[in-house]
């Protein structure tokens, strides 16, 4: 009369086995899926209310602290004291927006890994600091407040960068938005308000939009002929009124619908400084789709950066698409048609003809520091590619810098500075033109000379309006960066 | 294995709630304070106390049983303590009301002997049966049923002097009661229960009138179910039934018509009762809706994946954020915090008791312990795997409670009795 017992016995058993098959499940295999869960609410529980490194700027103006709570000292707020001014780079952390900037890729150095995990035990074991790690920005906050100010009410971007390092000096989306207004719990509203805009002041223009680059393309076009040696400055081109495409009853024009110096011959040089569209298109065509896209390529078109934030790749198109089309390879020898770029990529371009023709990759930490003030680690500076030769970057340096003194690019223009740069005024189908200024400054530095390479952009001609350009609206911004950062 | 070994072992289970109780000190940024030596001496006092009354009343008593359920307790009171130090305040005098009552039940059954019990059977039926029915008491009355997430299973006592309402679900302890009962009846009916009389096609049938307890108690899950809104409750009232019908007989056919009893009776809870199809959707689908009737097992999901395999750490995971958490869902806190290794170490633990118990059951020689021994055992073993299963999404969310693990007074007497009827049956095959 035991058998039966012995049976249930071994039934109920059976069902443990599988709660232990379940449990296992769960925690073990499906575990990772259930804690990552956006729904998860530790995920907020666990960022908001913990304390946070702080986060300074190079010249030691605090962006981002974690105040300890009133009423509670083992909970803390976040404050972000200059509000709108780093809201994209920094980013923030909130209950119901998650986190965002380097308040996301950075969490692992901002939280407090006071845990009892295994690795946290360990770490405090092997004497570790569980305490959150503070970061000290490249961003220099003098340059950033006169960058938020020359934006202030337009939409657009501007990325000032190290050439020689790739350190992020200033970076700046506008229109912004205060951190702070998103961070508890009652931000519904602010957060609705803020997606719904129709001016988008969430987007991260810098890195996360793209936008035809223009003119400023002309910088890669130029390249291409170099490094190729298709032309040199010297090379001279027919000067027409206007450049008729093959294959279509388009035709390019200059700026000003006219001849683009005297109407007979014009040399690269000359219709780099004044932006000749039927030289740069001609040329173009010459270069092919192949070279002008690997070109692009080399400068980092069609790859991910390596920046600190995720960003976007700026598109050139598979030269295949265009290789047999000399009006779509003219075009986009112009920065128009299907090419787009980020502000972040065309800060890199000129900073590649700043650097030799080398691009550092990008950096916006500079270091991580202890919570007792001790530097832990530093952000070295890393070569991301070599776009182009020396010689090449030699002869666009001093275009980009004839383009300054004499030509579209004079508003960027500090006395006293050897300025270098580009400008682009992009069309927009139905609407203002987006218009660039690209550059650098100072041309041929001093050995540890401070340096800066910008790119500055106002979507719509900015406060211009369908008057604007790359000359009128843009360079003089970068002429006030080059003078706030150099002077 | 001694009373003396019993003795380290429920020393250590003390010490194991004390430390637990220190770490959730430390977690939250206190040091050692008076919680580590009240919980001590709650668990001395409650654990003890069953131990020397083991030791003086029932020295043969199986001596693995008390230590196990310290080992729950203590896990089960950290947790508590860890969510709810108030809660856990009030646990620690259930400990020590629980502990008494077992230690009392071995007192109580020094000379007599456990088959004093196989008299009053009837008794123990139509205590129950009053228990059960308690909760549906008119709320004007003195002593009155409450209806606590939409089930009436609660009995509330308004305590003018102390200004206070004292809460216990009657239906815990019934449940140890209608297992005397059951027990006892078998013993006497298991015989003819077992014998097949009649053929009816391919079918062999036992008497119809032996049918009627499977029917009794079909019925009665099925009132419980109507009356109280509780799945959990029912179900495992069935469960015990039809297992212990089994476990007596040997005859499958009590399984096969148990089986399709709770089948009809599921089918027709489900097309009756809305609270029935949302508990099986939200088992299903927990994520489809996943701010209502899937919140608590979704809940309950990310709280085991966070845990992963070692846990948050005591005091370092955010199991407060479960529905329930001290209650039904404690599996589901531990194993947060505890991580996997914690949570399958409690479900070995249960298994190990569910051993410890049928053993004894097969080890006893006279009827009516051994079907007293079996019940018992299935009532915990059904108990701990329907919650469970509940949370890990095995079975649809039951909402019954964890045995010694869960905060609640009704259900660690309850699990305080079944030890002590445990070993008092053990210690009985041993003299």
């Amino acid at each position: 009369m035991n058998a039966p017992i012995r049976r249930t016995a071994w039934a109920i058993l059976g069902t443990f086995l599988a709660l232990i098959l379940a449990t296992t499940w769960i925690q073990a295999i499906a575990g990772p899926g259930y804690r990552d869960d956006p729904r998860n609410p530790r995920l907020t529980a666990w960022r908001v209310g913990r304390e946070r490194g702080a986060i300074i700027t190079a010249d030691a103006v605090v962006t981002a602290r974690s105040d300890p709570s009133q009423t509670d000292p083992q909970t803390f707020t976040r404050v972000y004291p200059e509000e709108a001014r780093y809201a994209h780079t920094v980013g923030f952390t909130s209950v119901l927006f998650g986190s965002r900037g380097l308040e996301r890729t950075r969490e692992n150095d901002l939280v407090s890994h006071r845990d009892s995990t295994i690795s946290g035990v360990l770490n405090v074991m092997l004497g570790g600091d569980p305490r959150p790690r503070g970061l000290r920005l490249t961003i220099d906050d003098a340059l950033q407040q006169v960058a938020v100010e020359a934006l202030a009410g337009q939409r657009g971007s501007i990325i000032a960068i190290d050439p020689s390092t790739g350190a992020v000096l200033a970076s700046v989306s506008t229109p912004g938005y205060d951190p702070n207004s998103l961070i508890g719990p009652d931000a519904g509203p602010a957060g609705a308000e803020l997606e719904n805009d129709p001016d988008q002041p969430l987007l991260h223009r810098t890195v996360n939009a793209t936008y035809p680059p223009g003119s400023t393309f002309k910088v890669i076009t130029a390249a291409a002929a170099l490094e190729s040696g298709i032309a040199g400055p010297s090379t001279e081109f027919p000067d027409p009124i206007a450049l008729e495409l093959p294959g279509t009853t388009a035709t390019i024009h200059n700026y000003d619908d006219d001849v683009c110096l005297d109407g007979r011959t014009v040399t690269l040089e000359d219709a780099f400084v004044h932006s000749c569209n039927t030289t740069l298109a001609a040329l173009g065509m010459e270069v092919g789709a192949e070279t002008l896209t690997a070109t692009a390529e080399a400068f980092g078109f069609n790859s991910v950066i390596p920046y600190e934030l995720p960003v976007v790749p700026s598109s050139m198109p598979d030269s295949a698409t265009y290789a047999d089309d000399p009006a779509a390879a003219a075009q986009n020898a112009l920065g128009q048609r299907d090419v787009r770029a980020t502000p972040v990529q065309m800060a890199l371009v000129a900073a590649a003809v700043a650097n030799e023709g080398n691009i550092m990759i990008p950096f916006v930490v500079a270091d991580v520091f202890t919570h007792d003030g001790k530097i832990e680690s530093t952000t070295e500076p890393t070569l991301w590619r070599r776009a182009i030769s020396p010689a090449s970057a030699a002869v666009l340096s001093d275009m980009m810098e004839k383009a300054v003194i004499s030509g579209t690019g004079h508003n960027a223009a500090v006395p006293d500075l050897r300025v270098a740069g580009k400008t682009g005024t992009a069309e927009v189908t139905g609407s203002s033109p987006h218009v660039w200024f690209i550059g650098f400054a100072p041309v041929d530095p001093e050995p540890g000379e401070r340096r800066i390479a910008v790119a500055v952009l106002l979507e719509n001609g900015g406060p211009a309006g369908e008057t604007a350009s790359g000359g009128s609206v843009a360079a003089p911004i970068a002429a006030r960066l080059f003078e706030t950062y150099l002077r | 294995m001694t009373r003396n070994t019993e003795a380290v072992l429920v020393l250590a289970g003390a010490v194991l709630a004390s430390v637990g109780a220190a770490m959730v000190g430390f977690a939250e940024g206190r040091w050692l304070d008076a919680t580590v030596a009240l919980t001590f001496v709650s668990f001395a006092l409650a654990f003890g106390g069953i131990h020397v009354a083991f030791r003086m009343w029932a020295p043969n008593a199986n001596p693995l049983l008390l230590p196990i359920a310290t080992f729950l307790a203590a896990i089960g009171s950290t947790e508590i303590l860890r969510l709810d130090p108030g809660l856990a305040a009030l646990q620690r005098w259930w400990l020590v009301l629980a502990g008494a009552a077992a230690a009392g039940t071995v007192w109580l059954l020094r000379s007599s002997g456990i088959a004093v019990l196989r008299r009053y059977r009837y008794l123990f039926l139509i205590a129950a049966t009053v228990l059960l029915l308690l909760p549906l008491l008119p709320s004007t009355w003195p002593i009155y049923g409450a209806v606590v997430n939409g089930s009436r299973l609660w009995v509330r006592i308004d305590l003018p002097f102390a200004a206070r309402v004292l809460s216990f679900q009657p239906g815990e302890i019934a449940k140890v009661l209608l297992t005397i009962f059951l027990a006892s009846y078998l013993a006497d009916r298991a015989e003819a229960m077992a014998t097949v009389s009649r053929k009816i096609g391919p079918f062999r049938l036992p008497e119809p009138r032996h049918l009627g307890p499977i029917v009794v108690a079909a019925g009665a899950a099925f009132v419980v179910l109507i009356y109280q809104r509780d799945l959990g409750a029912s179900l495992l009232l069935f469960g015990l039934f039809v297992g212990m019908l089994y476990a007596a007989t040997g005859r499958g056919f009590y399984l096969g018509t148990g089986l399709f009893l709770v089948t009809v009776a599921g089918a027709a809870a489900y097309s009756m009762f809305d609270h029935v199809r949302v508990r099986i959707s939200a088992w299903i689908h927990p994520f489809a809706d996943y701010t209502g009737a899937g919140y608590q097992t979704a809940q309950g999901l990310f709280a085991m994946g966070s845990g992963s395999l070692t846990g948050s750490g005591l005091g370092l995971g955010r199991p407060d954020l479960i529905p329930a958490a001290t209650t039904d869902f404690i599996f589901a806190a531990v194993a947060e915090e505890l991580g996997l290794a914690g949570s399958v170490g409690i479900i070995v633990a249960y298994a190990f008791l569910v051993t410890v118990g049928f053993g004894i059951a097969l080890r006893s020689r006279d009827r009516f312990r051994k079907y007293l021994a079996a019940g018992l055992t299935i009532l915990i073993g059904l108990q701990s795997f329907l919650i469970i299963a509940g949370i890990v999404r095995l079975f649809p969310i039951t909402g019954i409670t964890l045995p010694f693990m869960s905060y609640g007074g009704s259900s660690l007497l309850a699990s305080g009795l079944i030890v002590a009827l445990l070993g008092r049956v053990s210690h009985e095959e041993r003299t």
